[in-house]
């Protein structure tokens, strides 16, 4: 994001530290927070490497180098785990993924306004529940035991065993994603809706545009940028889907239909004290996950669009 | 406090970690792993010979100040029921006469799962001048407890007095500390020297095991017990009762199986079973972890009995008879579940079965009354058995570096804190000063704010401590069921293989004995969602990834050269 302009000289280091000094004073609070708690723990990541012991330390545990991971590629659970990830992942991408958009331009075709403002912050107010709370609310409603079974259950009709049903458990961790976080999502496409020059629209209606026209035409690419950018972030976290809602739910289904790579990490590496093995699937996973980010914003870029930065 | 929590053993020198010693001292049932010593330097230190360590271990004199409500009751060798008290005594007698100090400065540190009182705070002013010493106590957050210590121990800064939970034996290295850093009690304790401080001589000799060290005795047990067990099966009493149901007519696994189709009632919401496995599959005569089948060394897993627990478990959780939120998992509501009389079965910890459970019950049902079944086998043949647990979990030492006077003065302080449940030091130490930390109401010592703020915390008692009652002021019920369950089922319990020693490992052979994708197999297995050949499998690909190798390491390294420690 460089501010020069064609035609004016370049101004040295020390002028432009001086003109954004406060700009960059403001930041400093937020770089340190990064580096405390982002980039200094990367150095915890030397363990993958070790046979690390706690009570040594990280300067006196015994390297190992790669052993870890041979052991780790050789793991039929953690290939379980890998697999269940990059499934969930995809169902999440069909989904999840074009819920905000439709929920956003839905609301963006709200006309009262009062409307529009309660609707967002109860699509909204789900995203403050923690995990625990929202999959109790799915366990009080459709569980075993819940508001629905016990409902069935009175009149005789068949139970629907929903919430313990491991074939059907990537529906369920999506609706229970919707429920949460969809509203929580549709935020950064209203900003961007809200962007698009409403002249566009008035020209185009009395060009005779219709609704759909106007969509199409209009506000879809308007959106296209940011729907592009959060495509790039998605995939590059295609690995990372979440942890507390596999872990509190893994009892619920079985460990191999929950397991993800990181309750994976967690229950085969932390839980036994096997620190090493648990790091190495992280680093892994890290690995992937760099890989996936930068394939997409080249695709990105190959189609045009800003991706993660302007190239 | 912490009995039967699970941990981990950590080895703590790898390279030398075929030196590890299996030594004699607590938690082996309850507890999967524990340390020893490891290192060249403690090979030879710290391993317990029987007959060493009989020399060494304190006289048992049993304390005749106060008259139990239902007193102490022999089951097997070490094994012997909690005294039952149903009040407070109303004047609590005196067990140690004058001050037992003699003004010497040590400082004390405890782990406290609770917030930390203030330091110099009325408590500690009083205490200090009861014992006759200047002891500054120095509580340390319980949670992360195993990473403070390892800190003192390295830079050989422990401090005078310190408590430390055997299941971290590992991560402290104790074996190795005993021969350093830790005083060694021997000369002032072993047999009949202990009957100088006859609180101390009160605790059951079983019980020092747990701080011995290389046939020395270095801990000083604090909550010990004669009886202690994983858990176990637990009904509601009043319920089941109402129906005409009692405790002795569940005598195999196929009655409860049938109480489970008498008792749910799904349209209603009650079903009858909560999670049972834990504290159930021993009925099959299975052990903790170890057995000796044949003089040979057998996990569990290998054993035939344990399909057949299993199998009885899945269709136990495919019959309809366990309540569905159990089935997905949610134990964080499982004792809202019992006391609304939703899931009337459940197993859990003995640490259940307290005046706080009573009174969370009764506030939901006024009716309200646990009960456990008594152990059973199997097949309602032959004797119930139930693995027996290590007499303390809870241990402190005193630094190497204290001159013989003043280990002898503070064993004199650790006498007083020993004082049996109901005397007057005990009450000092537990409920500080009548009218300041306390009142009494209905004859029951009851904090007053000052208490709530700096007693209540309990620091005292985890330097030493006297043998676990059982007391439920204002819940007499509760006393009374509990005192007459320990009584019916004291001949059960019995020790396990590897009792009472503590087993260092190296990491592989620790994360093969955790068996994580077994446990987790199994566990999906009793929730009805893998089938028992999916168990077998996993043990199978366990066997062949580290069990096999795991049960050879226990052979030829813990088995061959220290037995069994039964």
């Amino acid at each position: 994001m460089t501010t020069t302009s064609v035609g004016r000289p370049r101004l040295s280091w020390l002028v432009r530290l001086r003109r954004d000094r406060s700009l960059l004073l403001m930041t400093v609070p937020a770089v340190a927070l990064l580096v405390v708690f982002n980039y200094v723990p990367l150095f915890g990541l030397l363990t993958a490497f070790q046979d690390y012991d706690p009570l040594v330390g990280v300067w006196h545990s015994d390297w190992v180098g790669l052993d870890q991971f041979r052991q780790l590629l050789g793991d039929p659970l953690f290939w379980e785990s890998t697999v269940n990830t990059l499934y969930l992942s995809f169902v999440q991408l069909v989904l999840f993924f074009p819920i905000p958009i439709a929920l956003a331009l839905l609301l963006n075709s709200v006309l009262s306004e009062r409307l529009r403002n309660f609707v967002q912050s109860v699509v909204y107010l789900p995203h403050f529940f923690s995990w625990v709370l929202a999959i109790t609310v799915f366990q009080q409603m459709l569980g075993g035991a819940g508001v629905l079974n016990q409902f069935l259950r009175t009149h005789d009709i068949g139970t629907w065993d929903i919430m313990t049903n491991p074939h059907t458990f990537a529906l369920l961790v999506t609706s229970q994603a919707i429920w949460k976080e969809a509203g929580w999502s549709i935020i950064v496409f209203l900003a961007a809706l809200a962007a698009i020059n409403t002249d566009l629209y008035e020209a185009a209606a009395a060009d005779g545009a219709g609704r759909w026209r106007r969509l199409w035409h209009i506000t879809l690419p308007g959106l296209r940028g940011v729907i592009v950018l959060m495509l790039v972030l998605r995939l590059g976290n295609a690995l990372s889907v979440g942890f507390e809602q596999f872990l509190i739910q893994r009892d619920a289904v079985g460990h191999d239909t929950a397991d993800v790579l990181d309750t994976f990490s967690f229950y085969y590496g932390i839980a036994t004290g096997n620190y090493s093995y648990g790091a190495a699937a992280g680093l892994f996973k890290s690995i992937i996950s760099l890989l996936l980010i930068w394939g997409a914003n080249r695709l990105a870029h190959a189609f045009g669009e800003d991706g993660l930065y302007r190239r | 406090m912490e009995k039967g929590r699970r941990h981990m053993g950590i080895e703590l020198n790898r390279r030398h970690f075929l030196s590890a010693a299996a030594s004699v001292a607590g938690l082996a049932a309850a507890a999967p792993l524990l340390s020893a010593c490891s290192g060249s330097a403690s090979q030879t230190s710290t391993v317990n010979t029987a007959s060493g360590l009989q020399a060494a271990l304190p006289a048992y004199v049993p304390s005749t100040a106060l008259k139990p409500d239902f007193p102490s009751m022999a089951g097997g060798p070490d094994v012997m029921t909690d005294p039952g008290f149903l009040s407070y005594p109303a004047n609590p007698v005196t067990t140690v006469s004058g001050v037992p100090g003699r003004g010497g400065s040590y400082t004390a540190v405890t782990p406290l799962w609770g917030t930390v009182p203030t330091a110099g705070n009325s408590f500690y002013e009083a205490m200090n001048k009861a014992l006759g010493v200047t002891l500054t106590m120095k509580p340390a957050d319980g949670n992360n407890y195993n990473t403070i210590v390892p800190t003192m121990t390295a830079a050989r800064q422990l401090p005078d007095w310190i408590n430390l939970p055997s299941w971290w034996n590992s991560n402290f290295n104790v074996g190795e500390l005993a021969g350093s850093q830790l005083a060694d009690l021997t000369p002032y304790l072993a047999g009949d020297k202990i009957k100088k401080y006859p609180n101390l001589a009160a605790i059951p000799s079983a019980a020092w095991r747990v701080g011995a060290w290389g046939d020395k005795l270095y801990g000083i047990p604090c909550f010990s017990s004669g009886f202690v067990v994983a858990g176990g099966t637990f009904y509601r009493r009043d319920i089941l009762e109402s129906k005409g149901i009692t405790a002795d007519q569940v005598r195999s696994a196929e009655d409860l199986m049938s109480l489970g189709k008498e008792l749910t009632d799904a349209k209603r919401g009650v079903w009858a079973f909560g999670d049972v496995w834990t504290y159930m599959f021993g009925a099959w005569n299975l052990p903790f972890k170890w057995a000796i089948d044949n003089g040979k060394l057998v996990n569990k897993y290998e054993l035939p009995a344990f399909l057949d627990a299993l199998d009885w478990h899945y269709k136990l959780a495919t019959s309809g008879y366990m309540h569905p939120d159990t089935l997905a998992g949610d134990n964080a509501n499982s004792g809202t579940r019992f006391y609304a009389g939703k899931e009337l079965i459940q197993g859990g910890g003995m640490g259940a079965w307290v005046l706080a459970d009573y009174q969370s019950g009764v506030a939901a049902n006024p009716n309200y009354r646990r009960g456990a079944f008594n152990v059973i086998t199997a097949d309602g043949k032959g004797t119930p058995r139930t693995s027996m647990g290590a007499s303390s979990s809870m241990i402190s030492y005193l630094n190497a570096n204290l001159k013989p006077a003043q280990i002898e003065e503070l064993l004199s302080v650790a006498n007083y804190l020993a004082a049996p449940y109901g005397s007057a030091e005990y009450t000092m130490a537990n409920f500080g000063v009548e009218g300041v930390h306390y009142t009494r109401q209905n004859g029951v010592p009851t904090f007053t704010d000052e208490g709530k703020k700096n007693v209540q915390a309990t620091t005292f008692p985890f330097l030493a401590s006297p043998r676990s009652v059982i007391s439920n002021p204002g819940g007499d019920v509760v006393t009374k069921d509990y005192t007459a369950w320990q009584t019916a089922n004291v001949k059960s319990l019995t020790k396990p293989v590897f009792w009472n020693m503590n087993i260092s490992m190296p990491q592989w052979a620790a994360t093969a004995d955790a068996g994580q994708a077994v446990e987790d197999t199994i566990k999906d297995c009793y929730h009805g969602k893998k089938k028992v050949s999916d168990v077998q499998a996993a043990i199978a690909s366990w066997k062949s990834s580290g069990g096999d190798r795991l049960t050879q390491w226990m052979t030829d390294n813990v088995l061959n050269k220290y037995g069994t420690g039964q």
